[in-house]
């Protein structure tokens, strides 16, 4: 994925996700890019089924 | 432990499915096209997997050219051979454990000086490399040449110019990879001591290698434990004479074989593209820079920044979204027809009244709670992260992070600051999280404060804009109220809070246009994240005032905030709108609106309702957030101003409209 406000490009699995003091935490999906920590919204399930059912990658 | 080590062996091939096809891998940097390439070479079969022992993803498929079949590999982005990152390692991992047929080096023909060391180093491994020079057509419209086929002479590997994004090149790339490959030959030198030195080490070795000799004399120069490992398995007890012989050339070296190395490739790289390379007399600006200069600027920035806000945020998000869309949901769905239905499916099947009360009444679950989150909250907060995500999508938040650095620098903040500013339009409680990523205590505190304060939330300056559009006047002043006690208040608390605004650089990433995909995916996600936080919040609000009305605990609220509501020219029913607020601030913002709509405000009690409500005490999730952020002591103070000052500001506002009469 692209970070909205820096551009760099990571995997999701590279960006934090849910911070651990934030009350809301559990429900939050939000991903922190690693290099200016702006919350990007993650790629929603069914994007990603579709993506991988044609074949196209992140 | 050395990645190798995680593996056991060096030799050890990594578990991947073995279809007997030959391999071609895809390297380069990252943003360079190889996944689009890797897209247009596969087609629909991909499998994505972690690589072994690793967190890092590798995607593979196979593609048919000639009635031949080829595993395609895209490896992670990668600046050099000589690894660093995780990915990295990955990368040269694939080189070296799964023999790739060929090698496709994709670079950005915008950045060829910067990426073509990396491509020396593939030819100096003699590997089987084929440089796809990516991107062309965005290189020529900034008016650069490039002379493939002079390229090609000089690298002595074949060249394809592409842009694959557009297919172009494509049939070109097929052709490589089903024609026969050969590992590329060097036909270039380094400088005559670099290349004694090298070779004293490649002489030491005897084993068998993927990599060339000179390229392992050169990781092993570079202090490459992980190919220290390898040769040492590989070389047995002849690995004494390559260590010793590296030692010595490093010591020798010590302070400036990396520089030394570094300056040598550029040079290289230098001859190769002389008269292969030719950039403008006057470089040509496109459309995407001249847009990006006028954004940063102040004297064009600020009336741009202007426009968007009014265009964007008033006309769509207000007007639009809080006007249009929540009169259609709100107005004719939920109270023409919805909420008279419902109340009447539960009169007719719950015979008690107080359990009525609780989903039908007048701070009923479904007419209260779910109306307002579903008929008021969610048309405006879609239109919001819908603007939103078109700015987010063109590369704007970066440059305006510019725009307003010296402004921010005034309050003690920087540039950096926009990420929790902007954020705070979407939600402050998550924003204020986020203030954490700023470099200093300072800055964080001062952000903390004047998220608190100053900057509302997307559903509550929506209905604010909405409510405050109809009277000529009203949204001009409580616009002008909230920048001049955001301003104030910056530049009050970097007074008092000593320390030094730290430096705000960034790299700016290009300009381009918003995707429409990613525009409703991002808005899309956002929505539902918003939703699925707010519903639960809006239901649990509706049953404590519920419970606070039967137990007539409301009432006495009201009541007891009913002269401070008086003070500030407002009607005892006001307070209504400012206990929703303590839930949630969107929710109070909602609860104005309830009030408007009875034609229970005039035009002045309700910009003085507007800008109290926005200043007032953040909702309860973003104080526990500031408790645990900042500190019970932090966060108290900050909640006992905020309301005070809320409260003060109201008053003070309250008192110039009655005797100006601006509103």
């Amino acid at each position: 994925m692209r970070c909205g406000f820096c551009g760099h490009e990571f995997a999701e699995s590279e960006g934090n996700v849910g911070c651990k003091n934030c009350p809301m935490s559990s429900g939050c999906k939000m991903v922190k890019c690693p290099r200016c920590n702006y919350e990007n919204p993650p790629e929603p399930a069914l994007v990603k089924g579709l993506k991988k059912m044609f074949g196209k990658k992140e | 432990m050395s990645f190798f080590g995680k593996k056991g062996s060096c030799h050890e091939a990594p578990t991947v499915t073995n279809t007997g096809a030959k391999k071609v891998a895809l390297v380069g940097n990252p943003n360079v096209g190889k996944s689009v390439l890797f897209n247009a070479l596969t087609g629909a079969y991909v499998t994505v997997s972690n690589y072994p022992g690793t967190s890092v993803e590798v995607s593979r498929g196979n593609a048919v050219i000639n009635g031949e079949e080829f595993e395609v590999i895209d490896t992670p982005g990668m600046y050099s051979i000589l690894p660093i990152t995780e990915e990295e390692r990955v990368a040269r991992e694939i080189l070296l454990t799964e023999r790739p047929h060929l090698v496709l080096h994709v670079l950005d023909a915008r950045n060829l000086e910067r990426m073509l060391p990396m491509t020396l180093q593939l030819i100096e491994a003699e590997l089987p490399v084929v440089l796809v020079v990516n991107i062309m057509d965005e290189a020529a419209r900034m008016g650069l040449e490039i002379d493939i086929p002079l390229l090609s002479q000089r690298l002595g590997i074949p060249v394809i110019g592409a842009a694959t994004a557009k297919k172009v090149g494509l049939p070109e790339i097929r052709a490589a990879i089903a024609g026969s490959t050969s590992s590329a030959i060097p036909p270039f030198n380094f400088s005559r001591l670099m290349e004694g030195d090298i070779a004293e080490i490649s002489d030491c070795l005897k084993g068998d290698y993927i990599l060339s000799r000179k390229s392992l004399a050169l990781l092993l120069l570079q202090g490459d434990t992980e190919v220290a490992d390898l040769v040492q398995s590989t070389e047995g007890e002849g690995f004494g004479a390559v260590e010793a012989a590296v030692r010595e050339k490093r010591f020798e070296r010590r302070e400036s074989f990396h520089l030394d190395l570094s300056m040598e490739r550029k040079a290289i790289v230098k001859k190769v593209l002389d008269g292969a390379f030719k950039t403008p007399q006057q470089r040509v600006v496109t459309l995407a820079e001249r847009i990006s200069r006028l954004t940063v600027r102040p004297a064009t920035g600020v009336p741009l920044l202007l426009i968007v806000l009014y265009f964007g945020l008033y006309q769509f998000v207000g007007v639009f979204g809080a006007g249009t869309l929540v009169d259609l949901l709100e107005g004719k769905g939920f109270e023409e027809f919805f909420n008279p239905w419902i109340t009447e499916v539960v009169k007719s099947n719950v015979p008690w009244a107080t359990i009525q009360e609780l989903f039908v009444g007048e701070y009923g679950i479904i007419t209260l709670g779910f109306r307002y989150a579903v008929g008021i909250i969610l048309p405006i907060v879609a239109t919001f992260f819908l603007f939103f995500s078109i700015l987010e999508d063109s590369g704007y938040f970066p440059r305006l992070a510019l725009l307003v650095d010296r402004l921010f620098k005034t309050m003690g903040l920087t540039g950096r600051a926009v990420i929790p500013m902007v954020l705070g339009f979407g939600c402050d409680t998550m924003a204020t999280m986020v203030t954490r990523t700023l470099e200093t205590v300072r800055e964080r505190v001062i952000a903390t404060v004047l998220l608190a304060l100053a900057i509302p939330c997307s559903a509550q300056l929506g209905v604010i804009m909405s409510l405050l559009s109809q009277t000529p006047g009203a949204l001009m002043v409580w616009g002008v109220c909230l920048f001049l006690i955001f301003l104030l208040v910056g530049l009050l608390a970097a007074k008092v809070l000593p320390g030094e605004t730290p430096m705000f650089y960034m790299e700016i990433p290009p300009m381009r246009l918003p995707q429409f995909s990613n525009v409703l995916t991002k808005t899309y996600t956002r929505m539902q994240w918003y939703f699925m936080e707010i519903l639960p919040l809006f239901i649990l609000a509706s049953v404590l005032l519920w419970l606070g009305k039967i137990t007539h605990f409301f009432e006495k609220m009201i009541d007891a905030m009913t002269p401070v509501m008086a003070s500030l020219g407002l009607p005892k029913e006001s307070a209504v709108a400012f206990i929703f607020g303590f839930f949630r601030r969107d929710y109070g913002a909602a609860g104005l609106y309830d009030l408007q709509t009875k034609g229970l405000m005039n035009p002045r009690q309700l910009t003085v309702a507007a800008v109290t409500l926005t200043l007032f005490i953040p909702c309860v999730a973003q104080f526990l957030i500031m408790k645990k952020e900042r500190g019970w002591n932090v966060a108290l103070s900050i909640g006992l101003f905020v309301s005070t000052f809320a409260f003060g500001c109201g008053w003070l506002l309250n008192r110039f409209l009655l005797l100006t009469n601006l509103v």
